[in-house]
């Protein structure tokens, strides 16, 4: 690698004795680098050809889209709303939720059941690997069944998407039992409380700050699912956007994507702001202060 | 140990006052519970109904001819994992640039990281299947949608991750770097890179394994690989077909997964 750094460096090196030898470039064994580096493109060539991907259908493409792109502007949000949009997105918002409900309702008794310090060995490994199993199948195939099941619609969807989450939840959540400190588990053992007691008092006031801050992770995550899922007929601003694009109405599709946006990033950015304050803690500590500014802090957050 | 003349009452900690807050939460969260649970129609009666429908014999038995064919499912099935491979490897190569450009620590000036940072938020906040549909309307149907959708979505995923790894990395070796005379790029490249590079490679692995994952339904919106089979035989609702091939899938996502891993932790 020749660069102006590397040509300074050197000269510095050869002008003054008392320099240290120079240390070698940190990059990664030669032989594996070379070789990942081999494996890589085998496996991208043997892709390209295989999904036939045409010189002139790789270089129309980006024209392509580009021209749907000029056909959305400019968006269309009268219609839109007219249309009810955002009361689809709501309704995303809500399948999301009542998932996310589901998931959480579900998984935080099986997490204890799944965390090695709190359950026996057995048992352990059985629920883990439910939760593996749930992880591995996508909320879109969970829906495919679940529609054919309870039929078409947001309960549908809710379903799925909280069947999903367990899985996902259900691992985060045994991971931060796994993580917690050891003495109020001994102390509640110590003066004769049972196991049920023990998860009570010694593991999950140590949990729930980060397992509420997963819940509410996964409802962001939820969000997009549900939203995902009406395109295959289980509600929410999916539809909408399915039924705009077989019509080619592009400037409604435009105005339906720009409010998925905003609320996906409002409720993201509000989520995050709430997981923050309920990692790191917020308000005052009582004592100088009135009860007022007490009150206050407690209310807002705000350290006074 | 304490002294016996100091009052006990003095040791402990004063029990913050948090039940208003509590109680006008708790309320919300419940209010805007039942709301939804309104709004979505849920019927808990589902949960125990659900079970006994009889809908669930066409799962079984699962014809193993048919789902072992190499036209039906095996050669959708290949084409999944190309896309996966496609889109990750262009996902994961253009972003280890524009990570660069996103982070706080390596953005070569203020405006490039505000602007880079809002477009990749956009991009994100658009789920990926949504990406595939407009991708099908405007180049066609058929994997090269799907192979540009899933592009498009691992690039964000990753310049989100890659650049959060950037920000926190030490920022004294590109200091060192930039006084040694270098120009921006180099001491980029010999200040930075050498630390977060082990966690690019984790990364892309994790995107390759989501990718993976969300290349079996792409198919379901008509932009390729297995899930075209799935999205055909729910029309038919064959059930026991479309359970074969979820089985089929999660045995091979599984071994991927569990090469992955084991990659991720070696090289790592």
């Amino acid at each position: 690698m020749t660069s102006p750094l590397d040509a300074n460096d050197t000269a510095a090196v050869l002008d003054t004795d008392q320099a240290a030898p120079r240390p070698t470039m940190p990059v990664g064994p030669g032989r594996w680098k070379w070789i990942i580096a081999g494996i890589i493109s085998v496996a991208l060539v043997w892709s390209i050809s295989g999904l036939s991907i045409g010189i002139d259908r790789l270089l129309g493409a980006p024209g392509d889209a580009w021209g749907i792109a000029r056909l959305m502007w400019p968006p269309d949000f009268a219609t839109e709303l007219e249309r009810g949009v955002l009361g689809k997105v709501l309704e995303s918002v809500y399948i999301a939720w009542i998932g996310t409900i589901i998931a959480a309702t579900f998984s935080l008794p099986l997490s204890f059941l799944a965390a090695s310090n709190v359950a026996p060995r057995w048992l352990r490994r059985v629920v883990r690997n439910l939760f593996n199993v749930i992880r591995s199948v996508p909320e879109l195939i969970v829906a495919v069944i679940l529609i054919a099941v309870t039929g078409l619609g947001p309960w549908a969807g809710a379903l799925a998407i909280g069947l999903h989450s367990i899985g996902t939840l259900g691992k985060l959540s045994s991971e931060a039992i796994e993580s917690i400190d050891n003495g109020p588990l001994e102390a509640v053992s110590s003066s004769g409380g049972r196991w049920v007691s023990k998860m009570r008092w010694g593991v999950l006031p140590q949990v729930l700050p980060t397992i509420t801050s997963y819940w509410l992770f996964r409802f962001e995550i939820n969000v997009r699912a549900s939203a995902v899922l009406g395109l295959i007929g289980a509600g929410g601003v999916g539809s909408e956007l399915v039924s705009q694009l077989n019509f080619r109405n592009f400037p409604q599709v435009a105005a339906v994507l720009i409010v998925t946006v905003a609320v996906v990033l409002t409720i993201d950015n509000a989520s995050s702001a709430v997981r923050r304050r309920i990692i790191s803690g917020g308000g005052g500590l009582p004592g100088d202060q009135s009860r007022m500014a007490i009150l206050w802090a407690d209310l807002t957050g705000r350290k006074t | 140990m304490s002294s016996p003349t100091e009052p006990i009452t003095q040791q402990r900690p004063v029990k913050p006052t948090r039940r208003i807050r509590t109680l006008a939460i708790v309320l919300a969260l419940v209010g805007f519970t039942y709301f939804s649970a309104n709004q979505v129609g849920v019927k808990l009666s589902t949960f125990w109904e659900v079970w006994t429908n009889p809908l669930w014999e066409k799962f079984w038995p699962v014809p193993w001819d048919w789902v072992l064919n190499r036209t039906n499912v095996l050669d959708p099935l290949v084409e999944t994992f190309q896309i996966a491979i496609v889109s990750s490897v262009i996902g994961c190569g253009l972003a280890l640039p524009a990570s660069f450009l996103m982070s706080r620590l390596t953005t070569p000036n203020r405006p490039t990281h505000v602007v880079s940072r809002a477009f990749m938020g956009v991009v994100r906040a658009i789920p990926d299947l949504f990406w595939a549909k407009l991708l099908v309307t405007a180049v066609g149907i058929g994997a090269f949608a799907g192979a540009w959708a899933l592009s498009i979505f691992s690039f964000a995923v990753m310049v989100k991750l890659f650049s959060e790894t950037i920000d926190g990395a030490d920022p004294r070796p590109l200091e060192a770097a930039v006084a040694a005379g270098g120009r921006h790029m180099p001491a980029v490249r010999s200040g930075v890179l050498p630390e977060v590079f082990p966690a690019y490679v984790a990364y892309a692995l994790y995107t390759f394994e989501l990718n993976i994952r969300a290349s079996i339904v792409l198919g379901l919106v008509g932009a390729g690989g297995v899930g075209r089979v799935i999205d055909a035989q729910r029309q038919f609702f064959r059930f026991d077909r479309i359970l074969g091939i979820l089985i089929l899938v999660f045995v091979v996502v599984f071994i991927i997964d569990q090469i992955s891993v084991a990659l991720r932790k070696r090289l790592v």
